[in-house]
């Protein structure tokens, strides 16, 4: 259906994408709760990662490759699939064997190889690193320098506790800031399945830290106990597919949030304008033209904002009733009127009817009778993840943002979105200080794929900037502001990952859409 | 106490003979195979506490079986076992790689032993 019913001669057509829901792994289809506790999250987190992190900390540590590459034939040979890693030293105890580094299924053996009958005797899981033992938290020996991987714990001070109410003084020190709740007394603590063992030293700042991110450290421990951390590693950006962003047109993604249909601070003639411009009912013939181009639409949650004075719990009046689902009646028009023209994917927010943990499941498609009847109308989980063109989006609609920066602080919201990417986790505060649901077999927030694009919602402000890794991944992060606030929606070109917004202004004077580059 | 001693044999119940129905008493090596089965690939050692040494007087209503699984839930090279049927965790530790000893398995789909871990119910 073209986007037109106005009086042109020549039809201007849409552009088409293809487009691919990659959800799956945020879908809480048959899960039960049966007493599912959250260690099993962390146990899953933190097994995933530390794999992970044994097989690239070759990267953070390089070692001189060995000479002894004829051997390792002969260890193929013998155990039909096990990989070679790297081949760290020779041992000269008695100077007639090497050690060799294999990888099977993800663990990491030290395998002894010895030259004359070429047979090998497979060691104990001891994985070494240029001279560098790991270990368990419980394996620690004072004053041996090692490496550590395991789950950070933040001990805060002024983070609000449940056992508050029940402390007997209270002349509790009212809090300065309520929605940050750092202090300079803050430390990190190690955690694995053994044991947690405090962080000491200067390298690791607790301001940048969270609890929940898996890291390895190389420290030793001291006479005090603690562990005097030496360096640190992160994970860093996962491996991304390269998308073919070659000979391509402009085909624009539009990314709004925060539009709080029904709230006091939502202007309706602002939200009627950007649907009128999505759907080409705006400007002339030139900007039909760029409406064209506008392949999909992404509301990151907050879409709408029911008055929280009548959900107090009690029974409802008929005349409130109506004014409970009249902000998603009105939704709902709007949206269809997208629909007819574009794909549009809806993600649930905070304020949205949708459940509180994350991840935040799909919102009702019962809600949107007049927009379900449209293919393009995607009802999204929070995190979402697709693919457009071969271009991979992650994003969600602010909540693991918000909460990092509650407990930790950073230049910006952009800085907070590379740590989370930088950690391959979305929400590593969640289930500490964030709602989850509890996954036992996995976990769902940790990010195996780079994605090319990486936005979040319901920002204060806009913010976008190109992220590189060390593998030439390259990530554009977003952070897309509350469009309530500000009227902003947030524009990207999927030619060449290029950011641009969309402002839309009510007033009197200032009646006109503009694109700024 | 001027009880004839023919009524001591009154109050000391005398031992049951060797007779009826007994479980089938497996041998050392057998048992011990199967408990040293769930705590491979790790470096933990199960206390003595927990390592039955099956004194048939004393047997609460858990058996050999039910001993190695619980060997398995105590294991913390597989995570935590609360929260969660014994399956579920096994193929858990199967999917991440851990290599989880295929006898718990058999015995979990097989024979009747307890689905819930140790503390299911308890905590």
């Amino acid at each position: 259906m073209t986007a037109m019913e106005i009086d042109t001669e020549k039809n201007i057509q849409r552009k088409h994408s293809t487009y691919q829901s990659l959800d799956k792994t945020f879908d809480i289809q048959n899960e039960i709760y049966r007493g599912q506790q959250y260690s099993q999250i962390y146990f899953a987190r933190l097994h995933t990662m530390r794999t992970l992190l044994y097989s690239l900390v070759t990267h953070w540590k390089p070692s001189c490759p060995c000479l002894l590459m004829t051997f390792i034939s002969v260890i193929l040979e013998v155990s039909g699939n096990l990989e070679v890693m790297v081949v760290f030293r020779v041992l000269d105890f008695n100077g007639i064997g090497c050690e060799v580094y294999v990888v099977d299924r993800g663990h990491l053996y030290m395998v002894l190889v010895n030259f004359i009958s070429g047979a090998f005797f497979k060691f104990f899981f001891s994985p070494i690193c240029n001279g560098l033992g790991f270990c368990t938290v419980l394996g620690l020996e004072e004053g041996k320098e090692c490496i550590i991987v395991g789950t950070l714990f933040k001990h805060m001070q002024l983070k609000p506790c449940v056992l508050d109410e029940y402390s007997k003084e209270r002349s509790a020190v009212p809090l300065v800031k309520p929605h940050n709740f750092m202090h300079p007394d803050d430390h990190l603590v190690l955690e694995d399945e053994s044991g947690r063992v405090k962080l000491g030293g200067t390298v690791l700042s607790p301001s940048t830290y969270v609890t929940g991110g898996v890291v390895a450290l190389h420290g030793k421990e001291t006479t005090a106990g603690d562990f005097l951390v030496l360096d640190v590693f992160e994970a860093g950006l996962a491996p991304q597919i390269e998308p073919q962003l070659k000979s391509r047109e402009d085909k624009y993604v539009v990314f709004i949030s925060g539009v709080s249909v029904g709230s006091s601070t939502s202007n309706p003639l602002q939200f009627q304008l950007l649907v009128d411009h999505i759907t080409g009912h705006l400007g002339d013939e030139q900007e039909q033209g760029i409406a064209a181009e506008i392949v999909h639409v992404v509301f990151a949650g907050n879409s709408v904002e029911i008055p929280l004075g009548l959900l107090n719990g009690q029974n409802l009046a008929s005349k409130d009733q109506s004014r409970v689902s009249e902000a998603v009646q009105v939704l709902d028009i709007l949206l269809s009127q997208i629909a007819a023209g574009v794909s549009v994917d809806i993600m649930p927010g905070s304020n949205d009817p949708a459940n509180f943990a994350l991840p935040q499941q799909p919102l009702n498609r019962c809600l949107f009778p007049g927009s379900r009847t449209f293919n393009t109308f995607n009802s999204c989980t929070n995190p979402h993840c697709f693919e457009l063109d071969g271009v991979r989006f992650l994003g969600t609609s602010g909540q693991n943002i918000d909460d990092l920066k509650k407990y930790s602080e950073a230049r910006d919201e952009l800085e907070f979105m590379e740590r989370t990417l930088k950690w391959r986790h979305l929400a590593p505060t969640a289930p500490n200080t964030l709602g989850c649901y509890p996954f036992t077999d996995r976990d769902p927030f940790l990010i195996e794929s780079c994605p090319h694009v990486y936005f979040v919602g319901n920002q204060d402000k806009y913010g976008t900037r190109i992220l590189e890794g060390s593998e030439g991944q390259m990530v554009r992060l977003i952070s897309i502001p509350k469009f309530c606030n500000t009227g902003l929606a947030v524009v990207l070109n999927l030619r060449n990952l290029e950011c641009h917004t969309l402002s839309f202004g009510a007033q009197p004077s200032t009646l006109k859409t503009f694109n700024d580059a | 106490m001027a009880t004839a001693s023919s009524n001591i044999k009154g109050f000391y119940r005398q031992k049951k003979k060797e007779s009826g129905i007994r479980k089938p008493t497996s041998t050392k090596s057998d048992k011990s195979s199967l408990l040293h089965a769930a705590t491979l690939g790790s470096d933990f050692t199960p206390p003595s506490a927990l390592v039955s040494h099956g004194s048939p007087d004393l047997k609460d209503d858990y058996d050999k079986n039910e001993d190695v699984l619980r060997q398995f839930d105590m294991n913390s090279a597989y995570g935590p076992c609360l929260g969660m049927s014994r399956l579920a965790r096994w193929e858990r530790a199967q999917r991440l790689g851990l290599n989880p000893p295929k006898e718990i398995e058999d015995l979990l789909k097989g024979t009747k032993v307890r689905s819930e871990c140790l503390w299911d119910g308890c905590i």
